[in-house]
């Protein structure tokens, strides 16, 4: 641990970053990969949403890992968004499976 | 539960044995590859076998619960144990393993 | 963060083990008590007698009392007396506002005469059990604090067995008189060795909640219409609407000798009356938890409260809610018997101590840093003190609420709500004490008031009550006589730690604080 005046301010921004990254963004990402589950498992549908709830933390888990693992704290944004908007997008595209 | 924990106690030691330091700490001497190879098989088959006479009794569901239970705390006992009395972690051990027939007869 | 994997995983267990850890500490010790919550409440009130359990009698008895007391009601329910709990619990809720949370009334009946049990009121084990997930906050706030610290905590262990470079090497490692070496070993130990556990514990605790807090696969699926998902969820909370018609409650035994021949001798736990005086009354039958590993939600029998028709039988349960009950209940630990409670009881005490060795290694090792200064840093000190008004001042609370049980007159009427503020009085005191103290003389001195409280129980009992040991070793009463005899043994724990804490505040010879000194710097 640095003493405390040596702390620069960018690195306390990147470790903010980063906390927020995990925080909101591992929320975001694990919402949507449980609403993927909930929508394209085969089971009917209050079991899809308990099992999409249920795994929801394993990826919440690795969301935070990821944000504190990479390499800078815009990495940790990329590798948290990315996934969230491909699971929104195959949630999308199960939403409207259903509609129809 | 009773043989569960004697089998897990002692499979824990054996496994504990077969790493040079506590064979080292407990024995005094270094354990030669075939004594740790064999320490180690032991360990491992006691921990493994132990799951029948809990699950034989009590069912899959409770009795794996009660497996690892067991597991977890005779595990704990021994490395509590091994710094304050490791000749008594030992003893146990072999007063275990010998009881361990006594206890299946009793129980199963 | 260019340290690398290992180091990254080590900064974020050390930080958010720092922030939550005095909340999880809190969390595990009550969820720890709360798995022998039954007989802390048998401790409390000591007037409920245990009876023979006959559940006929007891639900006869039970529907004779509400249908005396609240034949209105809109809902009954009435909890089977087990072997745990001796008491019948008949609750009533006045009228269901929707969206509102019900006003409930709850008594504690005697199984035989059927009246309401002339016992000190007091919250008893209860008081455990629900601080630990609701703290004392309002709904649902409580919960929600109480799940993210449950996320964290997942992270926290996750973290740790990434960062901990040689759990298989130093597995059975634990070499104690050696200062920050020897804490570390033992947090090591209790987390590796009662790893499956902790795992258990934490996950499970997301999953009870997951409804609440990742609620978006329901609003995926079910739109609107989330009342349905909980449909299809616990069939029992579909019920009949109120007709407006009266009409007369059949006797509710038959009802339960059929749901019970449903269940090839299985335990009914709980009944269930939706609108008892209404034509389209609705019993629903739930099996005890007790009975099996997995819970099952949805294991129950419902009837037609005024024909004795049988409306639904619960089907047998898919794999995913068979996966969620397998949380849920091992968990809750109803299943377990007397030694495998006592098992949970250790487990739930190895993973407070894994949480209190981390906040205290946490400050030692940053301590050594500023022992030769004297000086305590602000943030370094902000730490100590809510270390030990976390540890040592929540143990002071908890002896409190059980001296103020003993203390407080049995028939004054707020003495419930008495008993838990002394609990807050005492760890706001003991908050105000640390602030006041150094850390060293903060410690023994909580920890030998802790102590003497604990230790002296047993004694007050007998001071104050005719259960004491005395009494309870002889009829065979052993939750009586193991509350006072684990309250005596947590005394000579308290007074032990306070004597080891004692004497490292005098100063040690030259070459062991230079040992102390100059550990090997580990991924930690």
């Amino acid at each position: 641990m640095k003493s405390k005046t040596s702390l620069p301010a960018s690195y306390r921004l990147a470790v903010t970053s980063r906390v927020l990254a995990a925080v909101v963004g591992g929320y975001l990402m694990a919402s949507l990969a449980a609403v993927c589950l909930a929508l394209w498992m085969p089971t009917s549908r209050a079991d899809a949403v308990i099992t999409g709830m249920m795994s929801s933390f394993v990826f919440y888990l690795l969301a935070v890992i990821w944000c504190f693992a990479c390499r800078t704290a815009w990495r940790a944004w990329f590798g948290v968004m990315l996934p969230s908007a491909a699971f929104a997008t195959l949630a999308g595209v199960g939403f409207w499976m259903v509609r129809t | 539960m009773l043989l569960a924990l004697l089998m897990c106690y002692a499979g824990f030691t054996a496994l504990c044995l077969s790493t040079d330091r506590h064979h080292g700490e407990l024995l005094h001497s270094k354990p030669s590859p075939r004594r740790r190879v064999g320490l180690r098989v032991l360990g491992w088959l006691l921990l493994s076998v132990s799951i029948w006479p809990a699950v034989s009794l009590a069912g899959w569901a409770q009795g794996l619960v009660e497996w690892c239970a067991v597991l977890m705390l005779s595990a704990l006992l021994l490395v509590l144990l091994l710094p304050y009395r490791p000749r008594l972690a030992l003893i146990l051990a072999g007063v275990g393993l010998l009881a361990s027939p006594v206890a299946a007869f009793a129980t199963l | 963060m260019k340290e690398g994997f290992r180091q990254a995983m080590a900064w974020l267990h050390t930080w958010a083990g720092l922030i939550f850890g005095w909340l999880l500490f809190a969390i595990f010790l009550t969820g720890t008590l709360a798995y022998f919550k039954d007989e802390i409440s048998h401790w409390m009130q000591p007037e409920v007698q245990a009876h023979a359990l006959d559940d006929a009698r007891s639900l006869t008895v039970a529907q004779t009392y509400l249908e005396r007391v609240a034949p209105t009601a809109a809902r009954w329910f009435i909890t089977l007396p087990d072997s745990r709990d001796a008491g019948l619990s008949v609750m009533w809720q006045d009228k269901i506002d929707p969206g509102k949370r019900g006003n409930f009334i709850t008594k504690t009946l005697d199984p035989v005469s059927g009246e309401a049990v002339q016992a000190r009121e007091s919250m008893g084990g209860e008081f455990f059990y629900r601080f630990h997930y609701q703290l004392q906050m309002p709904y649902p706030w409580g919960r929600w604090l109480t799940t993210i610290a449950a996320m964290v905590m997942f992270v926290a262990l996750i973290t740790g067995i990434i960062t901990h470079k040689k759990i298989f090497k130093d597995f059975f490692t634990f070499r104690p008189r050696k200062g920050q070496r020897s804490w570390l070993d033992g947090h090591n130990a209790v987390g590796v060795l009662v790893l499956p556990f902790h795992l258990m514990i934490t996950y499970s605790s997301l999953v009870i909640f997951m409804s609440m807090v990742m609620p978006a696969p329901i609003l995926a699926s079910y739109g609107n219409d989330t009342r349905g998902f909980f449909n299809d969820v616990f069939p029992a909370t579909n019920n009949a609407p109120v007709l407006g018609q009266p009409g007369k409650l059949l006797p509710l035994v038959p009802m339960y000798e059929q749901a019970r021949a449903h269940w090839a001798g299985g335990h009914v736990g709980r009944v269930a009356v939706n609108n008892p005086s209404d034509v389209n009354a609705s019993v629903n039958v739930f099996r005890a938890g007790s009975d099996r590993v997995v819970h099952d939600f949805g294991s129950t029998v419902s009837f037609n409260g005024s024909t004795g028709e049988l409306l639904r039988v619960s089907a047998e349960q898919s794999l995913p809610a068979a996966i969620g009950g397998s949380f849920y209940g091992l968990h809750m630990g109803h299943f377990a018997g007397p030694v495998l409670r006592w098992l949970y009881f250790i487990c739930g005490l190895a993973g407070t101590a894994m949480i209190g060795t981390g906040l205290v290694i946490w400050l030692g090792k940053r301590q050594l840093k500023h022992a030769k200064t004297g000086v305590m840093p602000f943030e370094l000190r902000l730490v100590e003190v809510l270390n030990i008004a976390s540890m040592s001042g929540l143990m002071l609370a908890i002896a409190g609420f059980f001296w103020a049980n003993r203390l407080l007159p049995v028939s004054f009427a707020e003495r419930s709500d008495w008993e838990v503020q002394i609990f807050f009085i005492a760890w706001g005191l003991s908050l105000l004490h640390a602030m006041l103290r150094r850390g060293r003389q903060g410690w023994v001195e909580q920890l030998s008031l802790g102590a003497l409280l604990f230790a002296a129980i047993p004694l007050l009992n007998a001071l104050t009550t005719s259960s004491h040991l005395g009494v309870s070793l002889v009829t065979g009463d052993w939750a009586m006589a193991g509350f006072d005899l684990t309250c005596l043994a947590s005394g000579v724990f308290l007074g032990w730690a306070a004597w080891k804490m004692h004497r490292r505040s005098v100063p040690q010879p030259k070459a062991e604080r230079a040992r102390g000194l100059t550990l090997k710097p580990e991924a930690h």
